[in-house]
């Protein structure tokens, strides 16, 4: 089970950047980018 | 108060509270972005310089409800691209348009589902709740009722069960399991989500003749053009299946969790005999999420921060410091108050010292009570997420003109939730085992 | 004033790059942090202590963060055989630090005794999310040098039981509560062989009773100050008489200790499962610590070690905590000495009350009022 939700968690986290990588307002992308920290720190199970 | 228990904890609240103002009004930042100022900076004037380890713990807060919020989205957007919900509400109206009465009920309920499934507001308001608005609108009911029926019908969705984050909030305060809070969270939301829809949506149903029947059924046929099949509910089948079943027989279903099953469902749509492009769903969902996950990720480094320079002791002690009378009063005008930064935050700051004061009392009721008033936070401007999506959906400019309208309402709702818990020893007998 | 001002640049590909790095940046700093807390503190035992491993009673933790060290001294006479838990909960520190003064001072003269000073060690290592907890507390020694010890989580590591159920049902009983308890050593009582990270821990936890035969077991806590259930002990049947007992001669010598017997129907605890289950007699107790409660004011080093806090004193004086409060607050040092001293005077009523042959005897540890003055550092040995 903890595969699987590294997986949607991996999931989450590369819809987040698609959306970082195109929204065109700055602050928007300052909030996606913010998402972004525990995404990843989940995915490589670091906390 | 006493300036020595004011300072400097009281100046911290303020100066965070400034900060966030500034940032939110004043250079337009979105609310996460100046949340998270704002939390930066009551650890610079604790004097903790930039506790980067602090910042990124308190997110983690919500990570697990991040996951739920951006699964649900995902979920909410297929089930919508593929005709369903549009196919479920044209038969609700063309089934029960001659029954006004059960018409605003079945709109109020539509509009309180996907907060019950997902304990979000913002979900109830951005998809149902945009459903039902050209409905609405169509059927004659004005702009600033329809946007304050979806506001505090989403609002009372995510109090109500199945899933109720403010009150698992509070009940993770006092070790208090998520358990006996269906039928009082029943209690403290469907009453007044009937008041809602009898005072805001069936008057105006009721008049007949007032409607443009031809661009009414327009609307209808373009919204059938996936017509209602099991098939094509599959996904909601398959979702009800799981979320059931785990609630009810929890010895015999896998406890998949929400993300989990909201993607499963998700995946039905498959079935559904509808083309849909998936990706795309999911890109526009998390487009739709993620104001509120940075949102979440702000409150989390906040409440990290108050807590660590000492605000939140600061808050919940003063709350407690008013006569026993008062404390009612207390409840019901700090709690939503404290909602202008996060209804969430108002559950576990206010919630749980609240809690802990009616200790005499029935718990179970008490914490339903607390979490009905916490979910009025969400109507309170800056943040005010669900009357701000409630004016997107009504497309409203000035999202004040929704709020005015949910005043009386909310007052209402505050005393409802008062009176649960000064009566909460004659209701447990009924509401609680 | 014009309110109008907006910073509000274009958001590009290159911007999005820069913030991603930033991002990252953060995630990478952070983790320096969370990844230090992973080793575990080292102890320097008296003389006379053998090291084990859990693992040796319960093969299935061996290199596994669950796994935890078991400390074994037996004295020259036989006599009865004690364990003495800390760190079920790793942000309730006077639990584990007594079990450390232990392994450090102990000189057992008559029976065996077994100490576990980290029960969770996978508790301790992370803090919990929105606890701003330090993540370690430091003692002076009388030379000048310091010891460094962790303040951790009461969660099993969160990396190791996620993802967490929303509902947490004990297998034993059917017992329902909510998901974050299945992340509580104590809760997970008697445990589950193949269960989930936590209920494995507890199986071993319960195996190690089972094979060692241990007469009496301690499980060492603290509680908020505004919890009801703090300066107490809590006692199964089989072990009220003797908890009663070690209560009257604590208040004797001027220690308040409530006494609570432990609720039949409230399942997966210490207290309760462990006497179920086992033949041994269990003790739980609790002192009151403001650094985990949820009225405290700023929260650092300094409150988990003086535990002076001035929203507390304020709490105090509107009645809404169950132990008596003042200016001197509750120092680490003074929860430490009253866990220490309850822990002696039980074993001082062993052979009255349980068993003559039961007896034990520890010398080398502070008494309350030296550990009250000197501080825990004097007690510690150099590194």
């Amino acid at each position: 089970m903890t595969l699987i939700y590294r997986g949607i968690v991996g999931l989450i986290l590369l819809l987040v950047l698609r959306c970082l990588f195109d929204e065109k307002n700055f602050w928007k992308q300052v909030t996606a980018a913010l998402v972004v920290i525990p995404l990843a720190l989940r995915l490589l199970m670091l906390k | 108060m006493t300036w020595e228990w004011f300072w400097p904890e009281g100046f911290y609240a303020l100066a965070m509270i400034a900060c966030f103002a500034f940032g939110a009004f004043a250079l337009k930042l979105p609310i996460a972005v100046a949340m998270s100022a704002s939390a930066v900076v009551g650890a610079l004037l604790a004097g903790f310089g930039i506790p980067v380890r602090h910042l990124v713990e308190g997110m983690f807060g919500y990570l697990d409800t991040i996951l739920i919020i951006a699964c649900a989205m995902i979920f909410m957007k297929t089930v919508q691209d593929i005709g369903l919900t549009e196919a479920v509400a044209s038969w609700g109206i063309r089934k029960f348009r001659r029954q006004p009465l059960l018409l605003s009920i079945g709109v109020m309920f539509l509009i309180m589902l996907p907060g019950m499934l997902t304990g979000s507001s913002t979900a109830a308001c951005l998809t149902t709740g945009a459903l039902v608005a050209p409905i609405l609108l169509k059927l004659g009911v004005p702009k600033a009722q329809t946007g304050s029926a979806i506001a505090l019908g989403a609002i009372y969705g995510m109090i109500a069960p199945p899933v109720d984050i403010p009150v698992m909030i509070i009940g993770g305060g006092i070790d208090m399991p998520y358990v006996g809070f269906a039928l009082p969270l029943l209690f403290a939301t469907v009453p007044l989500a009937l008041l809602v829809a009898l005072i805001f949506i069936y008057p105006w149903l009721r008049r007949r003749g007032a409607v443009d029947e031809a661009g009414l059924e327009a609307e209808l046929a373009r919204m059938e053009r996936a017509p209602l099949t099991f098939r094509l509910f599959l996904p909601f089948a398959a979702l009800i299946v799981l979320m059931g079943g785990e609630q009810l027989f929890p010895e015999l279903f896998p406890s998949l969790g929400m993300p989990l099953q909201f993607l499963i469902a998700s995946a039905c749509a498959i079935f559904s005999g509808q083309k849909w492009n998936p990706l795309d769903s999911a890109v526009r969902a998390m487009n739709d999420a993620l104001p509120v996950l940075g949102i979440l990720m702000g409150v989390g480094m906040f409440v990290q921060v108050m807590t660590l320079n000492g605000v939140r002791g600061f808050v919940s002690v003063s709350a407690l410091d008013i006569p026993p009378w008062l404390l009612y009063v207390s409840i019901g005008v700090s709690i939503p108050l404290f909602g202008a930064i996060s209804s969430f935050g108002a559950a576990s700051v206010l919630g749980v010292p609240f809690i802990l004061a009616l200790l005499d009392r029935d718990q179970i009721l008490v914490g339903t009570a607390l979490a009905l008033i916490a979910g009025l936070g969400d109507l309170m401007p800056p943040t005010a997420l669900a009357g701000i999506f409630a004016a997107q959906v009504v497309e409203e400019k000035n999202y004040f003109r929704i709020l005015v309208k949910c005043v009386v309402p909310a007052i209402v709702t505050v005393l409802w939730g008062v009176a649960i818990i000064a009566w909460s020893g004659k209701l447990a007998p009924f509401l609680t085992r | 004033m014009n309110m109008n001002f907006k910073f509000n640049p274009q958001g590009t590909k290159a911007t999005a790059l820069c913030l991603l790095i930033c991002a990252l940046g953060v995630a990478w700093l952070a983790n320096r942090d969370f990844a230090a807390m992973r080793t575990l503190d080292a102890l320097i035992p008296a003389s006379g202590f053998e090291e084990h491993l859990l693992s040796e009673w319960f093969a299935p933790l061996r290199d596994t963060l669950l796994d935890t060290p078991v400390y074994v001294q037996s004295g020259e006479e036989p006599g009865g055989s004690v364990l003495v838990l800390g760190g079920t909960h790793p942000n309730e520190p006077a639990g584990y630090m007594t079990a450390i003064l232990m392994v450090e001072r102990a000189q057992v003269s008559r029976g065996k005794l077994y100490v576990i000073p980290f029960a969770n060690r996978a508790g301790f290592a992370h803090t919990q999310p929105q606890e701003a907890s330090p993540e370690s507390m430091s003692f002076t020694l009388p030379d000048g040098s310091t010891r460094v010890f962790r303040y951790g989580s009461r969660d099993i590591l969160h990396t190791l039981t996620w993802p967490n159920p929303d509902i947490y049902i004990h297998k034993a009983s059917g017992q329902r509560l909510s998901g974050n308890e299945a992340r509580n050593l104590n809760r997970a009582y008697p445990g589950v062989a193949d269960g989930t990270p936590t209920e494995r821990l507890a199986w071993a936890i319960m195996e190690f009773l089972r094979k060692e035969k241990i007469d009496l077991a301690f499980d060492l806590h603290e509680a908020s100050p505004e919890y009801p259930v703090v300066d107490a002990i809590v006692a199964h049947e089989r072990s009220i008489e003797l908890a009663a007992a070690a209560a009257m001669e604590l208040k004797g010598r001027g220690i308040e200790i409530r006494l609570e017997p432990s609720p039949k129907n409230f399942r997966g605890l210490s207290h309760r499962e462990w006497g179920d289950a086992s033949d041994t007699l269990p003790i739980l107790m609790e002192v009151a610590n403001p650094s985990q409660g949820r009225l405290r004011g700023r929260t650092d080093e300094t409150l988990v070690l003086e535990g002076r806090d001035k929203a507390y004193m304020k709490a105090a004086a509107l009645g809404r905590l169950f132990v008596p409060w003042d200016e001197s607050g509750k120092p680490l040092a003074m929860r430490t000495a009253r866990h220490l001293t309850a822990v002696v005077t039980f074993l001082s009523m062993m052979e009255f009350f349980v068993d003559e042959s039961k007896a034990i005897e520890i010398d080398g540890l502070p008494e309350y009022q030296q550990l009250v003055d000197d501080g825990i550092g004097k007690w510690l040995h150099q590194n």
